[in-house]
């Protein structure tokens, strides 16, 4: 196995024994196996990767961050700006949308969108599916996804009280979202 | 900032990721995502700490030449234009090329030539632009280059051929290459030291033919190409800053200030650090302790307080950048 | 020469042109069958190959094979805008001549040269990039030539560039493209031909492919050429695309430390 840089196309030497589970970065053609980045391939468990830190386009289960920019009432639209943990750069957003059916796991036909973000809130949300033309499908319903990070009227950083009410430090009002469970949150 | 990040244990491809990452560039991807989802706070952090995101030092160590990036300038790369240069100022690149054409001069002014200053901001140098006619942003830059060019650095009349049958046309086209912050001060650099760099083959109007011949200076040692005839005292060098949050003066914004800015402040200076032109675009600063003491007759205005500053700090600046452009180009 | 008046950009006299040089026809026809002076008709012109200079782009990389210098960004890959939905990534490459890049001096709008080349480079590179990883996705490569010396060096050249800057934006791809030219001049292959050299050529022949795999991605052939010349010019271009092949893998692994 050797542990030098290839480029795309080069075959990469394989260990003796059956071939491994091929993942990102690695191919197979004509029962060779050969690199499609530049890069250092390596094992992750029991598949061979050549791993590149670079933006990339969401795909299904993708955990994306972004932030609302259009409210409707059957759904919020979302500018992706990270996705998997990567940013993308500015001005190369995707669009994704949060269905009113997908922002909670329950009580579903309640959902009132106005009730759960507002434009400029920052979201974290899963993709469900690539969606139609123009944008990925988004969901927010588990514990973890909903809005992270959010400016109250009076122009101040919310704090989490619930996980569908958020407080103001500077007046104290209580405003609602959908929130993400806090893990040590801004 | 960490909290900002999705946890990667909810996602198999968010691991791989990581986990092949030293923690060092899982820092610096932490950092670009907190920078990506709220640029304002990120770029107050930096400041309040006394540094750019860049690494240059800000506020009170603002006389130090390391406040602006470092510029280089390559003249006459170009071989099918007679004049040109490349200039970068820290990763913002520029390249100009002028043609030299010749054209009939205007009825109204029979014995100048033409200076035709553009720049082009491909969809190449930016995610910002896309492909298609000149942007508003390429436009308003074209035409401040314009005016800036025209202060009479280049007399249009040392153009002329024959008067009211033949003159010189110069394109002087700047194309950037890499968009990262004060494009502006980077393409009049360009331009001007391409001028510098133009010259231009010995020329006569034949009155018979009606037409202009022009003469290789290696067919006929007698008629010599010529360089233009530039005024040096004239020659414009611009300073640019940009003000952050009412209270930091930041000289030579990069593209990621660039879009935070309430303020951008253009001095252009000659080649005796006269103020040729000043533009202000936007209020000044506020806040006077983050200012230098410096400046001795400090004016009631705050506008006027801010610009003097700047105008201080380009002088600075210009003695510095003078000499580095003047070796590199001759 | 000038194109119409255009109120997004400043505007010159109506009317300019090239300037005339005396004896100008008499030289150039003693220039037509000039033996090249520093290299062999079977050599390419040296390359200096960079990735990685734009900051602003997800991967670039500059070419200059002697006066010939073009600078090419990739972005993305991107959401599509305007197009149906498509399982399959979108390769989309745009070319720019920039004004003063050519000895005439070309205006700044677009023509159909620009396409021309752009749908060469295009071609090149298609069959190369896996696009099924980028569903609903367009990848835009933007090439800027900044000095011109021959249509065909400009094609063989972007796509080197444009291969080069896919492999520093990090976008998987089956192998890397290289690209040669070459020029029938009476019984003779030119290699690598220059623009003095192609204009007087019977034909010239751009053979694109991906060394690594033996595999042919575009040809792209003008002018007369006999069959039998074609094949020869093939195995020509695939030679050199192979001694290429080894300059564009040192650029980016020498590069690669900078970039994970």
């Amino acid at each position: 196995m050797a542990s030098d840089l290839v480029i795309p196309g080069q075959p990469i030497p394989l260990p003796r024994g059956p071939v491994p589970q091929l993942g990102r970065g690695i191919y197979e053609k004509d029962s060779q196996v050969r690199a499609s980045l530049v890069g250092v391939p390596r094992f992750e468990g029991s598949s061979l990767v050549i791993s590149r830190v670079r933006p990339q386009p969401p795909t299904s289960n993708s955990v994306v961050l972004g932030s609302i920019t259009r409210l409707s009432p059957l759904q919020a639209l979302l500018s992706i700006m990270v996705v998997d943990g990567i940013p993308l750069p500015p001005g190369e957003e995707f669009t994704g949308v949060i269905r009113s059916q997908d922002v909670r796991a329950t009580e579903k036909d309640k959902v009132k969108i106005g009730d759960c973000f507002r434009g400029g809130d920052v979201v974290r949300g899963l993709v469900i599916s690539l969606g139609d033309a123009r944008s990925y499908f988004i969901t927010t319903a588990r514990n973890d996804l909903g809005v992270i990070f959010a400016t109250s009227e009076a122009g101040a950083t919310m704090e989490p009280v619930s996980w569908q009410e958020m407080r103001c430090p500077k007046t104290g009002k209580v405003e609602k979202r959908k929130c993400a469970k806090p893990e040590g949150l801004l | 900032m960490a909290s900002v990040l999705p946890s990667s244990s909810t996602n198999p491809s968010a691991s791989s990721v990581n986990s092949f990452l030293s923690a060092a560039e899982r820092e610096a991807i932490k950092a670009a995502t907190f920078q990506r989802l709220h640029p304002r706070i990120y770029l107050e952090r930096f400041l309040e700490e006394k540094i750019r995101p860049d690494g240059r030092p800000t506020a009170e160590n603002i006389e130090d030449p390391n406040a602006w990036r470092n510029v280089e300038v390559n003249v006459g790369s170009i071989t099918t234009a007679p004049g040109s240069a490349l200039v970068r100022i820290g990763k913002t690149t520029v390249v100009c090329g002028i043609k030299a054409e010749i054209c009939e001069p205007e009825l109204d002014n029979p014995d100048e030539g033409f200076l035709v200053p553009n720049v082009d901001l491909p969809a190449l140098c930016s995610p910002k632009f896309k492909p298609g006619p000149p942007t508003e942003e390429a436009q308003v830059l074209s035409e401040r280059l314009n005016e800036v060019l025209g202060n009479g650095m280049l007399s249009l009349s040392s153009l002329c051929i024959c008067s009211g049958k033949s003159a010189w046309v110069l394109y002087v086209d700047a194309t950037v290459i890499n968009y990262d912050g004060n494009v502006f001060d980077a393409t009049l650099l360009a331009m001007v030291c391409a001028l510098k760099n133009v010259s231009l083959p010995h020329a006569d109007f034949d009155p018979e033919l009606h037409r202009t011949v022009c003469t290789r200076s290696e067919t006929d040692p007698s008629k010599p190409a010529r360089k233009l005839a530039i005024q040096e005292d004239l020659v414009p060098l611009a300073f640019s800053f940009g003000v952050f949050a009412g209270s930091h003066l930041l000289p030579d914004p990069t593209a990621s200030e660039e879009t935070l800015l309430d303020t951008y402040i253009s001095v252009i200076l000659d080649a005796h650090a006269q103020v040729l032109s000043v533009s202000q675009l936007g209020a000044g600063v506020d806040n006077y302790e983050a200012l230098d003491q410096g400046v001795n007759n400090l004016p009631s205005s705050r506008e006027a307080d801010t610009l003097a500053r700047c105008i201080s700090l380009a002088k600075k600046r210009q003695a510095v950048l003078i000499k580095k452009v003047y070796n590199t180009s001759t | 020469m000038q194109s119409a008046f255009d109120r997004r950009r400043i505007n010159g006299p109506e009317d300019s042109y090239h300037p005339v040089f005396a004896n100008e026809i008499h030289e150039s026809s003693s220039h037509v069958h000039r033996i090249r002076e520093n290299r062999k008709i079977s050599d390419i012109r040296p390359i200096f190959l960079q990735p990685g200079l734009i900051s602003q782009a997800n991967g670039s990389a500059y070419i200059e094979t002697e006066s010939m210098k073009i600078a090419c960004s990739v972005y993305g890959p991107r959401q599509s805008k305007n197009t149906a939905y498509n399982e399959k990534g979108r390769l989309n490459v745009e070319v720019k001549f920039a004004p003063y890049s050519c000895e005439l001096r070309r205006s700044p709008l677009r023509d159909a040269e620009d396409r021309s080349i752009a749908v060469a480079i295009q071609q090149a590179l298609l069959s190369s990039v896996q696009l099924e990883h980028f569903p609903k996705s367009t990848i835009d490569i933007f090439l800027v030539i900044i000095e011109a010396d021959g249509i065909e060096g400009c094609i063989a050249s972007g796509s080197i560039a444009a291969s080069t800057a896919l492999a520093d934006a990090g976008i998987d791809m089956y192998g890397l493209v290289t690209s040669c030219a070459t020029a029938v001049k009476g019984t003779d292959l030119w290699i690598d031909p220059t623009q003095e050299e192609s204009n007087t050529a019977n034909g010239t022949l751009i053979l694109s492919c991906m060394p690594a795999l033996g595999i042919v991605t575009n040809v792209w052939q003008s002018g007369r050429i006999a069959p039998s010349e074609i094949l020869a010019c093939i195995d020509a271009c695939n030679d050199r695309c192979t001694d290429i092949h080894s300059v564009v893998a040192q650029a980016l692994l020498d590069s690669a430390p900078n970039k994970i």
